[in-house]
């Protein structure tokens, strides 16, 4: 650390930590294992059998079907789970087929045939991988929740962390509180926050799989806030090349355009200038 | 669990402990949450403009996310660094729950804390550290965190680069972009020839 960095330091005192703070961990890992009361009523024991019976399913299908190779197939009332190497896990909902591809240390791959998975993850990015018939979806570290059809309609919503998905070269950055369809076909539509303005979103629907028309694209461009800028600067990438100044202008006029950034490189599509453009805004998101 | 003057270091952080706090040792994990919390409280608090509930909720969010996941803990990853990654992540979810990230407000909060060991009876010198304080937290977010990992843990590029999941370069850029803005705003400060 450098002698003026030293000179600030000083100025910024480590604080204790209040003890109240050790007392709430406590607390919390208590409820964590906190024993249940016993059942006092007759359907109390049917939902404990249904549990029981549920967890059993779990386990047999994370016991025999948690290697790579095989299908996982649940139906309509059973939940299976995946245990993803020691980096987390993935539960599959009622009414889904899964098949664990590639189960080493640097990937670990899964395809999603239909239904719907939440995975829960805690690793360095790239090491989780699901396939759908619409595009990959690359864990960067993160708890999502994804579903698709066998053609691979479906829908991305991220809960923690970031998710990128891919199709053919095409790429949808999923943060957090945001989600993204996927399109069979066309890869991952543009994503959006969830609680974006439901006029945007509707738009985003009829924006849809072919290039935008008109008016849906004035009504996303009215209707972004700052933090939509998350669905601008992918729209940037995806409207046809007369429309993109237009797009361009709208994020400028949301938050100011970071040095790196030149209108003439985003206008082209440059990739080191769109990245650091997504760096820079990815602070609002 | 040797106690270190409240700070382990990475090579400390051994297998034994980690494995102890796998098995639920609670003795192992307090030895951990003591030998880290004041830096994670500080970083939080510095971070949210010195406020203490923030912060103590961060703090707090980080430690249980610590205890329920270690054993997702990669050994071959430096211990600080997933932690730091922890708390980077806790505090930016933090920040954008609270959707703005405005200092004014919470001016008066930076002035009425201070380390329990800095007796700041001298004025001016006081006068300095509160500008200080209060130039960090007017960073932009991402150098202020930056910022903020280098100066409590002194964190090396490539640790703080897998903490704040960028690349070293842009780590650089923002530690010297973050001091540029620091220089300019304490700049003309009674006393900023100290900083």
């Amino acid at each position: 650390m450098s002698e003026h960095e030293q000179d600030i330091l000083k100025h910024l005192p480590l604080v204790k930590a209040p003890g109240t703070i050790w007392a709430s961990i406590e607390a919390a890992l208590g409820e964590h294992r906190a024993p249940e009361r016993p059942a006092r009523h007759p359907w109390r024991w049917a939902f404990a059998a249904v549990a029981v019976l549920a967890l059993l399913i779990t386990g047999y299908w994370t016991a025999k079907h948690g290697s790579a190779g095989g299908w996982i197939e649940t139906d309509s009332r059973s939940h299976a789970t995946i245990r993803i190497g020691d980096i987390g896990s993935v539960e599959v909902e009622p009414g889904s087929r899964v098949r664990v591809i590639a189960e080493r240390p640097s990937e670990h791959r899964l395809a999603l045939a239909r239904g719907e998975i939440r995975a829960k993850i805690s690793a360095p990015p790239k090491l989780f991988f699901v396939d759908t018939a619409a595009g990959t979806a690359i864990d960067l570290g993160c708890e999502y929740r994804l579903n698709a059809d066998e053609l691979g309609l479906g829908l991305l919503q991220v809960t923690r962390g970031w998710v990128s998905f891919q199709w053919k070269g095409v790429e949808s950055l999923v943060p957090a509180g945001a989600s993204c369809r996927t399109h069979p076909g066309t890869g991952p539509g543009i994503p959006y926050f969830d609680d974006a303005p439901v006029g945007l979103k509707q738009a985003l629907d009829n924006f849809g799989i072919e290039k935008a028309g008109t008016d849906p694209l004035n009504v996303i461009l009215a209707e972004a806030r700052v933090r939509d800028t998350l669905t601008l600067w992918h729209l940037l990438q995806r409207v046809d090349i007369s429309e993109r100044a237009r797009v361009y202008d709208r994020i400028a006029a949301l938050t100011p355009v970071p040095s790196g950034v030149s209108r003439e490189r985003a206008l082209r599509l440059d990739p080191e200038t769109l990245r650091i453009w997504k760096d820079e805004l990815a602070w609002k998101w | 669990v040797v106690d270190l003057g409240g700070k382990l270091t990475d090579r400390q952080i051994s297998a034994e402990i980690v494995a102890a706090c796998r098995s639920g040792d609670r003795d192992a994990f307090r030895a951990l949450y003591d030998a880290y919390k004041d830096r994670v409280y500080s970083i939080a608090l510095y971070f949210f403009h010195g406020e203490p509930s923030a912060a103590s909720d961060v703090t707090q969010q980080v430690f249980l996310k610590l205890m329920t996941s270690m054993d997702q803990f990669r050994g071959d990853a430096e211990f600080s660094t997933w932690l730091y990654r922890l708390v980077v992540n806790a505090c930016m979810d933090a920040a954008r729950r609270r959707k703005s990230d405005a200092v004014t407000a919470d001016r008066l909060q930076l002035e009425t804390f201070a380390g329990p060991d800095s007796q700041e009876d001298d004025y001016a010198r006081a006068q300095t550290a509160r500008s200080v304080r209060a130039a960090v937290s007017a960073l932009p977010p991402k150098f202020r965190i930056a910022v903020l990992l280098r100066y409590f843990d002194d964190l090396s590029y490539e640790q703080m680069a897998s903490a704040l999941n960028c690349s070293m370069g842009t780590v650089a850029s923002r530690l010297s972009r973050g001091h540029r803005m620091l220089a300019e705003r304490l700049k003309g400060l009674k006393g900023a020839s100290d900083v």
